[in-house]
């Protein structure tokens, strides 16, 4: 899967580590891809951060200089309910580790030494969901506002349309149908059938049976 | 033949029925000669009392007879013959005599015609049988002489009435006559009773001799027996003897043979003793490797522990080269930065492993160090399981001094306590000191290392220093690490090694219940060696 780690520029990322040097140049690495590394050694200055900033994902090393980073993390979700996805790295393969954080839901588990990559990547594969998120609000936002100016009926079919389809696309209705779960004239309906079909994104294969083609649609 | 059947039938008989046979046997000995002795010392006695009683007192009887017929017939009648006295005195006496002479004649018929049935059955015995019947026909001379001097009696009493009658019809001539008579008469009674006598005395003679006889059978038997017992005795203390003789062969061979056999015995114990004091050596080594192993084991997971964080940075360095260079960012200066950072890494990496190596080299020469050096080593090359206990150690110098010995077993030897320290603090939560105090006492370098994990159990305190003791998971230990301590610091080093429970003040806290190792090592000089 080709990933675009470009997405991660739009993150703060919060590293917990206490091998200084090993922070250092993590966080050189890091510098490249997120918006903002905030680097630390301890869990006190981490507090501050979070306090201070937007953090959007917490990198933390199990094995802190006098704490555990599991208990930090524990901390953070259950006293004080911040919920910021969250990556363990640990030089412990431990299971006695592994469990607590498979109960704290910790995101991910990356095995100490680091392969930036594979740390790239499980950012890029924790983040995602929330680019999607965000995009998906934009695309509602944009259909909502479509829907405002134009005709509210058709956008109504379509939706009813699309949210019917079955896997392979396929839209199983006629008009009597639409016509009963939304109150349209026969002759819009026609009208609208006839436009999608001239434009091949609704194509009749059958009767009652109609595909969409989602690559008509980016042919526009 | 038969008596070397009995002599066979008495071989057999178990040993405590021959002695009880020969205390038998000597007890009835000793009682029949007992017995024998009494009974003829009792039958000598009674021979001589009948001797006396049945032949001296009727020689006396005899005399006083004869006494009487002289003193008292014969002198009165002589008086009255020359007018000295008057008849009826006369007659007075001569009564009087005549009644003394009938009681004693009769008291000594009574005597010597009395058959002498009251002797001993024995003498009595041994006179039938041995001794020939002698004197039986000389009792008709006796009878003979009794009867004749019965009649004389009797002639003298009607002689002496007669003369009476004759005095009292005054016929005086014809009564001297008859006095006359009488004295003859009395002389003739006189032989008569001296014959008896003589016959009494002979009589006693011979029974004299057969007392005699008696005696000498009597002696001799019992000279016999006497003898006889004393010849069982020999004979039965001889087979006894030869008994104990035998069965002290018998007994020497068993001993001999079990000494053998113990011997053998001895032989292969000290052989296995040896095999073992060779194995137990060799376990030793083993053991010895071992626990060397198994503080190696702790070294190499010091060193991977150690080496874990410069390693990862380094290769952050090398990924973040590939990464900038895929994004076009990779400069001379962040190469050069981050070639400097990754050489300073690996330089802390090959001293952390120079570090190392002197523990793992096994250089077998002696040297002199200095026990501050060596502990000191031993603290850093345990620093990172300290750090991570986050055990604090306070180590006190009063005097350092330095020893000739093995560097090596030393540190083993430190670090080992340390490790064990390490293990009775881990389960405390917070305050975990360890405190190390060297100095000097007595000639002997003293290194004391106290913590304050909770002390040593009273019930494994005596045995923390034998082998395959442990009081830790068998996963964590091997009981092996504190009696191979022992054995370096007291074989190797002639050194003792000691530990107890106690109260001890570390950082100007007190502590009950710390654990305190004293190690003691005599102070050697290269020169002494």
């Amino acid at each position: 899967m080709n990933r675009n780690l470009n997405i991660l520029n739009q993150f703060n990322i919060l590293y917990i580590e206490d091998d200084k040097s090993l922070l250092k140049h993590t966080k050189d690495i890091l510098d490249d891809f997120a918006k903002e590394v905030y680097a630390v050694n301890t869990s006190k200055e981490a507090f501050e951060i979070i306090n201070c900033y937007t953090i959007d994902i917490i990198i933390c090393d199990i094995l802190l200089e006098n704490e555990n980073g599991i208990d930090f993390l524990k901390d953070l979700k259950e006293n004080k309910k911040i919920f910021i996805p969250s990556i363990l790295a640990t030089a412990h393969t431990d299971t006695k580790y592994l469990l607590e954080a498979i109960k704290l839901k910790i995101d991910h588990y990356i095995v100490k030494p680091i392969n930036v990559k594979e740390l790239l990547n499980t950012l890029h594969d924790i983040l995602l969901p929330q680019i999607q998120e965000k995009e998906l609000r934009k695309n509602i936002n944009v259909i909502k506002t479509i829907s405002a100016i134009t005709d509210s009926k058709q956008v109504e079919i379509i939706k009813y349309m699309i949210s019917n389809l079955d896997e392979k696309n396929q839209l199983f209705t006629s008009y009597l149908e639409i016509m009963q779960k939304i109150s349209v004239s026969k002759p819009t309906l026609i009208k609208l059938f006839k436009d999608l079909a001239s434009k091949k994104i609704l194509n009749k294969i059958a009767h009652k049976t109609y595909f969409f083609d989602e690559d008509a649609l980016n042919s526009l | 033949m038969q008596i070397k059947k009995i002599f066979n039938f008495y071989e057999k008989i178990p040993f405590s029925y021959k002695t009880s046979f020969l205390i038998f046997i000597i007890a009835g000995g000793m009682f029949s000669i007992i017995v024998l002795s009494q009974i003829s010392m009792y039958a000598l006695k009674n021979d001589f009392d009948f001797l006396f009683e049945k032949r001296t007192k009727p020689i006396i009887k005899l005399e006083t007879i004869k006494d009487t017929f002289a003193i008292n017939i014969y002198d009165t009648l002589y008086d009255v013959q020359h007018d000295n006295i008057t008849i009826s005195q006369s007659k007075d006496v001569i009564v009087l005599g005549q009644q003394l002479i009938n009681k004693n004649w009769l008291s000594y018929k009574k005597t010597s015609l009395s058959k002498s049935e009251d002797t001993f059955f024995v003498t009595e015995l041994i006179k039938t049988l041995v001794l020939n019947p002698s004197s039986t026909h000389n009792e008709k001379l006796q009878h003979n002489i009794i009867k004749n001097i019965d009649r004389k009696i009797a002639l003298i009493n009607k002689k002496i009435n007669t003369i009476y009658i004759l005095f009292s019809q005054k016929n005086e001539e014809e009564a001297i006559f008859l006095i006359d008579k009488i004295n003859f008469d009395i002389n003739s009674i006189n032989i008569y009773l001296t014959n008896l006598t003589n016959y009494d005395l002979n009589l006693a003679i011979d029974e004299k001799i057969n007392t005699q006889e008696v005696f000498n059978i009597l002696s001799n038997i019992l000279n016999l027996s006497i003898f006889l017992v004393f010849l069982f005795c020999i004979l039965l203390s001889i087979i006894i003897i030869n008994n104990f003789r035998v069965s002290h062969y018998i007994l020497e061979a068993a001993i001999e043979d079990k000494t053998k056999e113990l011997l053998k015995l001895n032989d292969s114990l000290a052989n296995k003793v040896k095999t073992e004091v060779l194995n137990s050596r060799k376990k030793d080594i083993i053991m010895f490797q071992q626990a060397k192993l198994a503080s190696l084991g702790e070294m190499i997971s010091n060193i991977a522990h150690q080496w874990r964080q410069p390693l990862s940075s380094i290769l952050m360095i090398v990924q973040s080269f590939q990464v900038k260079m895929s994004l076009g960012k990779l400069t001379q200066e962040y190469m050069d930065e981050k070639v400097n950072d990754a050489i300073l890494l690996s330089q802390n990496m090959s001293n952390t492993l120079e570090d190392f190596q002197n523990y793992f080299k096994p250089n077998k020469e002696k040297s002199i160090f200095k026990i501050s050096d060596c502990i000191n080593h031993s603290l850093s090359l345990s620093k990172y399981i300290l750090d991570q206990e986050k055990i604090e150690v306070h180590l006190i110098i009063k005097e350092d001094l330095s020893t000739f010995g093995f560097y090596n077993e030393l540190s083993h030897v430190l670090l080992n306590m340390i490790s064990n320290s390490k293990d009775a603090l881990k389960n405390k939560s917070n305050n975990k000191l360890i405190k190390i105090v060297l100095k000097c006492q007595n000639n002997f370098i003293v290194i004391k290392i106290y913590d304050n994990g909770g002390g040593i159990k009273q019930e494994a305190l005596p045995h923390i220093f034998d082998p395959y003791y442990t009081t830790k998971y068998k996963s964590a230990g091997t009981g092996i690490g504190l009696y191979m301590s022992k054995q370096i610091i007291e074989k190797h080093m002639n050194g003792n090694i000691k530990c107890k429970n106690v109260y001890y003040n570390i950082n100007k806290a007190i502590f009950e219940d710390c654990a305190l190792f004293i190690m003691a090592i005599p102070i050697v000089k290269a020169k002494d060696e």
